[in-house]
């Protein structure tokens, strides 16, 4: 009891004289790593503690799980300070070593925390050996970089898989490039600057453990080159041939859109109701009437502009030359008034009055008046010039001009409505009035016109002139036949078409009726077409019929002066068909003759 | 006489080159077998890491031991020297054997790790879930191995696993899942290395591997 109490008494006044003096046990002293490099042996590391200020020595014990014997290390030396080696003998796997470090001094000791290790798992090669980099021109220069594994890495055997890894930088970078080299000893860096220089470093790793440390660096230049980029040019030329076939199966695909889209159709003209189909049908007469605008021009007023007047063209010379002055007048106000086309039924287009229209303007003087509409050709009386043309001697009396005017009778069919007792109307153009108190010759001798057919015919032509032509020319002669002595009410009316002129100036009329008959000698289909018989000095078509002769002849005695018909048998004059008409014929006011024998077919117009 | 020497002449062609093709596909086998329990052993280090990141310290004093794993009882090579020696059927039936045994317990395992007292459990399940694919696919893919190595005798050591559960409390139940799956990482390392092994003896074509 004294003896430990003395012992406790002396260890403790020895503590305090250690202090005194700065000297004491060691530290306990840190195991910091153990390391394998090859699965096959292993290395621990200590830290020692404070050594307490007297020597220290060191001690590494080790306890297998499954045991409970100490080990001591057996090798201090091989790792150097502060290590403890593991050699073949004593390295096991995949059992866990307690491993315990033990510092001792003069004063006592300290053991270290013991660290549980397992050699399969702190596995950590050294680095790879020899590593070698070598510039390779082919194909564009470029780095090989080959190495050799750690040297006591068995990886032949398979006992260790080793896995590489290398970067590469300038000397001035600041980052490395790392590149992967699997269980490769080799690897192809490209796209390296040219002309400078880099460093590569190599490590390697196990495939489970801790990466090796990196290699020194090894020094490579590149040679400074001119990078042919073939490759790049190629791949771009490719590229853009497989664009270019690809743009253009797409445009020949879609070539119809794209020509559209280039060269758009030019559009065609359109006339607004204009039916092309129509036209093409051959019905010109429906074609144009929708382009007709209804009411236009505005008829008001433009009637009393013409309606006085007989329009009568001839040629330019012969036509100042009427018997009247009026009917110079009369001349050149419709002349001046209107064109080739005002009333003289030339603005139906449809016929070739229109253009033999032109025609007869610029031709001499024969008398011929065109109303196509109305299918007349009318020298009008009152204008003798005209009747003058047709004459012999008249310089012109162009067959040409005479041909025409069958085509003011060629189309029958507008003329369906004049039938007003069923029987074709015979038209004739009234280039005068002739002094109506006769009228007994008149009705057999002269055409009867129906004014009847006026409003239909205005509906279908827009010019007024032609209207008042129209309206001029058709008299309804019906009444003229009551005061006829004689004369057989002419209550056929037929269309007499002029067949042509024969040399002695004569305008031989022929009823459409009868298109094959010749009207010219004596065999006339019926008594109710007349034939002209002459044309008298004023221009005046003296229409001849059959079976009145006698009438007529008395008659145009008496209206020789005035309006000129020729009744008789005689062998055809050309005389213009005269209109003749009674007033008390007439449904309507009229037709009031005038003085110089013209007819004021004012009255007779329907009001509009 | 020809036609007899002609037959054997290919017989002899067929069977060198039934060799020839079954040292290829062997060969192959093996690599692929490799890379699966390659794939596992990282697969459970994985695991393992996220399991320590929030491990109480108490349960490292807990810890079973690691010589109380239920195939610590199994002899295998220890070491370079060792394992070297073992004939290639041998190896390979010692890493099948492990395979085996590890069959239930990974089951276990993947029960449990769904209710783990863990914050990273989903991740440590889904993991888990994986490790057990990995075992089947290796498992099938040995056994075609072991029928192209031809070995006679297929001495696979059982070593039972008698676990039913983790442990009831949670503490117990961590425990017990970071201990089980330590023993299954060090024993996946034993798997791998021993079909590495195997792998760079089969690959004589191909040295640069090995």
């Amino acid at each position: 009891m004294r003896n430990s109490g003395v012992v406790l008494i002396l260890t403790f006044i020895a503590k305090l004289i250690s202090q005194a003096a700065g000297v004491s046990a060691p530290d306990k002293p840190r195991l910091t790593s153990c390391r394998s490099p090859e699965k096959e042996t292993f290395t621990c590391w200590w830290e020692p503690g404070d050594d307490g200020g007297l020597p220290t020595t060191y001690a590494l014990y080790y306890r297998l799980e499954n045991s409970e014997t100490v080990y001591e290390c057996p090798d201090y030396r091989t790792a150097g300070e502060n290590s403890c080696f593991f050699n073949k003998n004593d390295t096991s796997l995949w059992i866990n070593y307690n491993i315990t470090v033990v510092a001792t001094n003069a004063l006592g000791k300290n053991i270290s925390d013991p660290v549980e290790v397992d050699v399969a798992y702190i596995v950590q090669p050294n680095t790879p050996e020899n590593v070698t980099a070598v510039v390779v021109d082919d194909q564009g220069p470029f780095v090989r970089v080959s190495w050799e594994k750690p040297r006591t890495a068995d990886t032949r055997s398979g006992w260790i898989t080793l896995l590489y890894q290398l970067r590469v930088k300038q000397e001035k970078d600041k980052e490395w490039e790392e590149y992967d080299a699997g269980m490769q000893k080799y690897y192809n860096v490209f796209s390296l600057h040219p002309d400078k220089e880099f460093m590569v470093q190599v490590r390697c790793k196990p495939d489970h453990g801790f990466w090796s440390e990196w290699t020194q660096p090894t020094y490579v230049k590149m040679p400074d080159y001119i990078p042919r980029e073939r490759s790049l040019w190629i791949i771009i030329t490719i590229f853009s041939i497989f664009i270019i076939l690809i743009l253009t199966w797409t445009l020949n695909v879609k070539r119809n859109s794209v020509k559209l889209c280039l060269l758009p159709p030019v559009p065609g003209p359109k006339i607004k109701g204009f039916d092309k189909q129509l036209l093409k049908s051959g019905k010109s007469e429906e074609v144009f009437s929708s382009l007709v605008i209804q009411g236009f021009p505005p008829t008001i007023g433009y009637d009393d502009l013409l309606v006085e007047y007989l329009e009568v063209y001839d040629n330019e010379e012969q036509e100042l030359v009427l018997d009247s002055k009026d009917l110079s007048e009369v001349c050149m106000k419709s002349k001046s008034l209107s064109d080739c086309d005002s009333g003289r039924g030339s603005c139906d287009s449809r016929t070739l009055l229109l253009e033999k229209c032109m025609e007869g303007r610029e031709g001499s003087g024969s008398d011929q008046h065109q109303y196509s509409q109305h299918g007349e050709t009318s020298c009008t009386s009152t204008e003798s010039s005209e009747c003058q043309g047709l004459e012999p001697g008249s310089p012109e009396s162009s067959d040409g001009r005479v041909k025409t005017w069958p085509v003011v009778f060629s189309s029958p069919q507008p003329h369906h409505h004049y039938q007003v007792e069923a029987v074709k109307p015979v038209y004739h153009s009234v280039p005068e009035i002739l002094n109506r108190s006769s009228p007994h010759a008149m009705p057999t001798n002269y055409h009867q016109l129906h004014h009847q057919d006026i409003p239909q015919q205005e509906g279908r032509f827009s010019k007024p002139a032609c209207r008042h032509s129209q309206s001029y020319n058709q008299f309804n002669l019906d009444g003229l036949d009551t005061p006829a002595p004689g004369v057989s009410p002419s209550r056929s009316l037929e269309y007499v078409e002029v067949q042509r002129v024969n040399p002695e100036n004569m305008l031989l009329l022929r009823p459409l009726s009868d298109p094959n008959r010749e009207p010219e000698g004596s065999d006339y289909a019926g008594e109710d077409y007349s034939k002209v018989k002459e044309v008298t000095s004023n221009n005046i078509l003296l229409l001849q019929r059959d079976t009145y002769h006698q009438c007529v002849d008395d008659y145009s005695q008496d209206l020789d002066s005035q309006a000129g018909q020729c009744t008789t048998q005689q062998p055809p004059h050309p005389c213009k068909p005269v209109i003749y008409q009674s007033n008390s014929g007439m449904p309507q006011e009229g037709m009031r003759v005038m003085g110089n024998g013209y007819v004021d077919s004012t009255v007779l117009m329907p009001s509009y | 006489m020809t036609q007899g020497s002609r037959l054997y002449f290919a017989v002899a062609v067929l069977m060198c080159a039934f060799v020839t093709i079954n040292g290829v596909v062997l060969n192959d086998l093996l690599e692929r077998a490799s890379q699966l329990s390659d794939k596992l052993h990282s697969l459970s280090t994985s695991l393992t890491n996220d399991l320590d990141s929030h491990f109480p310290p108490v349960g490292r004093a807990m810890m079973p031991r690691p010589s109380m794993c239920h195939t610590s009882s199994l002899q295998i090579p220890n070491d370079k020297d060792q394992a070297l020696k073992v004939p290639e059927d041998e190896l390979l039936s010692l890493a099948r054997s492990l395979l085996l045994a590890w069959s239930d317990p990974l089951a276990l395992l993947s029960s449990e790790a769904s209710s783990l007292a863990h914050p990273e459990h989903n991740t440590i399940n889904s993991k888990t879930k994986e490790l057990q694919d990995n075992i089947n696919s290796l498992e099938a893919g040995l056994e075609h191995v072991f029928n192209k190595m031809g070995s006679t005798s297929d001495n696979l050591s059982s070593l039972p696993f008698y676990i039913n559960s983790l442990g009831q409390d949670k503490t117990s139940q961590l425990v017990n899942f970071h201990f089980l799956l330590s023993c299954f990482r060090r024993d996946s390392h034993k798997i791998d290395s021993f079909l590495k092994v195997l792998r760079c003896r089969a690959a004589k074509k191909r040295p640069e591997m090995c």
